[in-house]
């Protein structure tokens, strides 16, 4: 146990002298994690481009179209060609076109039914979805209205009044409508702002242990290239005895590193209430240990240093991607079912119930979830994300004639 | 007439189809300073690795201070010192921890191992520098003192030295020719591989000459040379070579 112990204290101490060292696997999380709160911090309200290929151009409904879509907040319209638009989705310079085909604005006018048809890559990207939503809701508008004026001519067909009376009334009660609606949507806020460190510090810092995992491999790699591991063989060293001492040494190498970044984010931000910050010290204790264990299997299993540096980084990326750290994973997707061997997974979200619901251990204790769902981002981020693209939506239909004046 | 503290019979090790140690057998009495020489590739280190218990050999008995390595490969670890041809060390801490910390796997007391540490920096003339400097910033020949100062830790009885010179000064070697005569002086048994026949002349009472794999010539300096020539004309290197040939090794 002397000996364990002993080398455990070799690798800490060895690890506490190299300034370079130290201050890289500290500073660094600290500063990328700064990277992102500095990227996304300040801008999660959502802010994006609607790409129009407008084949319909001057067209009466064309405009009003636009006209609605741009009244969204966050949201700027940009019209291309439709072969720019085809260039541009091939090459993925964006994921999603809006377009309005000919005879768009005649078609709603003499009532025939017509559509806007969405071009995108894969799902659209969360920016796409987000683009369909408020594409589907200004034309669910439009629709609605151009609805409401069929049905009253209909009902008042044979009383003689004119067209354009007609239109004008019912286009007076659609103001009033929007002035003063029957259903509106209240907004209930918690926080003054979605929080950015609480969604990004569990990937950071979880990411930084697991990046440990390269270094443990690394450590007993080279043990074996300096001839040192040789050299211990020789001695009456267990070779279990080296394993244990090495894995209690990178366990403390990353709980160290995590416990600094969890108290600068305890000091900085708040965001732990002292129950939770133990429990969260309690996390990142077993998180070091198992990241620890991979690196020893990773170092035994590798030949030379560049063998284990490349197996790392491959189980390293594999692990942040499963768990969805900084890119959605959808639960019932095959990476979703994959993730449940992530250990980040399990890490993220003990760190996230601890931070957001200022939780004790039992309450991480289970979970196997995400942090994102693939349609909605992030889903403790305020509601309000549209609907899915593909997803059946609920367009006002007719009874009596099955009329869709605008569908997509 | 000393016992013989190591006895090697029929020793065989192959890796994959290269037979490395092909039927070596010989003995070393207590402490004697015995030669193990030959060109590269000739299972000089292969045997050293086989005797100092870190691969297994696939054929052959060997006995090291009564213990059968087969059997009680944990009792020779307890015996023996390695000092090996590669420097084996941490660079990143300072020599007197490098001493404790292999003293610590030997299995002596925190107090014993740096005691012991002391000692034999001083013995290597490093004292001075031991605690200051990390080993990374020691000169070659310092680096080897301290290869040979780590292998002392845990006072073995029988030490491996695996080219224990190669590359330094000749300051630092002497230092090292005069910490091996001064061990033999306490006792100590001493397996001894070289490059340097001048070397081998000088401080082995007994060389063994080694090429692929087998044993091809052992005695005294003195009763190899005279097997070829005049003792005190010939040189053990001209041995070697006639012995050996002259063809390159790879």
């Amino acid at each position: 146990m002397k000996k364990i112990l002993f080398i455990a204290l070799k690798e800490v101490i060895s690890f506490l002298r190299d300034k370079g060292d130290l201050s890289f696997s500290l500073v660094l999380p600290i500063a990328i994690f700064a990277l992102i709160y500095g990227a996304f911090g300040s801008s999660l309200q959502f802010s994006g481009t609607a790409y129009i290929v407008n084949e319909d151009p001057g067209g009466r409904y064309t405009d009003l179209f636009l006209q609605r879509l741009s009244e969204n907040p966050g949201l700027s319209l940009m019209q291309i060609s439709a072969a720019s638009a085809e260039r541009k989705l091939a090459r993925s310079d964006i994921q999603m076109v809006v377009e309005i085909p000919p005879g768009f604005s005649e078609n709603l006018k003499n009532g025939r039914s017509t559509s806007l048809i969405f071009k995108q890559r894969g799902n659209g990207g969360t920016d796409g979805q987000i683009i369909a939503g408020l594409v589907r809701a200004a034309a669910d508008s439009i629709s609605r209205e151009l609805l409401a004026v069929a049905q009253v001519k209909d009902a008042v067909a044979n009383i003689g009044i004119e067209q354009q009376q007609i239109e004008m009334t019912v286009q007076k009660f659609l103001v009033e409508e929007q002035t003063s609606p029957v259903l509106t949507i209240g907004e209930t806020l918690t926080g003054d702002r979605p929080e950015p460190v609480n969604q990004f510090l569990p990937g950071v810092v979880t990411m930084f242990v697991l990046f440990s995992v390269n270094l443990t491999a690394q450590a007993l790699v080279e043990e074996r290239r300096k001839g040192t591991l040789e050299r211990l063989l020789t001695t009456r060293l267990k070779i279990s005895e080296l394993f244990i001492g090495k894995f209690l040494a990178y366990t403390m190498r990353g709980f160290i590193q995590t416990m600094i970044l969890l108290a600068l984010a305890y000091a900085v931000f708040r965001i732990f209430t002292p129950v939770s910050f133990l429990a969260a010290m309690v996390v990142a204790l077993v998180f070091a240990a198992a990241a620890s264990s991979i690196g020893i299997i990773i170092g035994s299993l590798a030949r030379t240093e560049n063998q284990a540096t490349w197996i790392a980084v491959f189980f390293t990326m594999l692990m942040v991607t499963l768990s969805g750290t900084f890119m959605p994973v959808s639960e019932g997707s095959l990476l979703g079912r994959l993730s449940k061997f992530a250990l980040n997974t399990y890490a993220n979200d003990a760190f996230r119930t601890l931070i957001t619901e200022g939780g004790s251990l039992l309450a991480t204790s289970g979970i196997a979830g995400h942090g994102w769902s693939s349609c909605s981002g992030y889903v403790d981020q305020p509601a309000g994300l549209p609907r899915c693209p593909g997803r059946e939506v609920g367009w006002i239909s007719s009874e009596r004639s099955g009329f869709l004046p605008l569908t997509i | 007439m000393a016992e013989n503290f190591v006895v090697v019979r029929d020793l065989y090790k192959s890796f994959k189809d290269v037979i490395a140690v092909n039927g070596v057998s010989f003995s070393i009495e207590e402490g004697e300073i015995f030669g193990l020489l030959g060109p590269n590739g000739a299972g000089k280190t292969t045997t050293i690795r086989i005797l100092s218990t870190v691969i297994p050999p696939d054929k052959g008995d060997v006995i090291i201070g009564g213990y059968s390595l087969q059997k009680e490969a944990n009792n020779i670890r307890g015996i023996i010192g390695i000092c090996p041809q590669e420097l084996a060390l941490y660079p990143d801490m300072s020599a007197f921890d490098n001493l404790v910390f292999f003293g610590r796997m030997a299995g002596l007391s925190s107090q014993e191992a740096r005691e012991q540490a002391i000692a034999n920096l001083e013995m290597m003339g490093l004292l001075e520098r031991a605690k200051k400097s990390r080993v990374d910033k020691f000169s070659g020949g310092m680096k080897r003192r301290v290869n040979l100062a780590i292998a002392l830790m845990g006072h073995p009885r029988l030490l491996f030295l695996d080219e224990p010179t190669i590359g330094i000064d000749p300051q630092s070697r002497n230092n090292i020719y005069e910490t091996i005569k001064g061990l033999q002086a306490k006792g100590m048994t001493i397996l001894y591989t070289t490059h340097y026949m001048e070397e081998a002349d000088k401080l082995c009472q007994r060389v063994a000459i080694m090429d692929s794999g087998k044993i091809v010539a052992m005695g005294t300096p003195e009763a190899l040379k005279s097997q070829f020539g005049d003792p005190d004309k010939i040189t053990l290197e001209e041995v070697f070579l006639k012995i050996t040939g002259r063809s390159l090794r790879d």
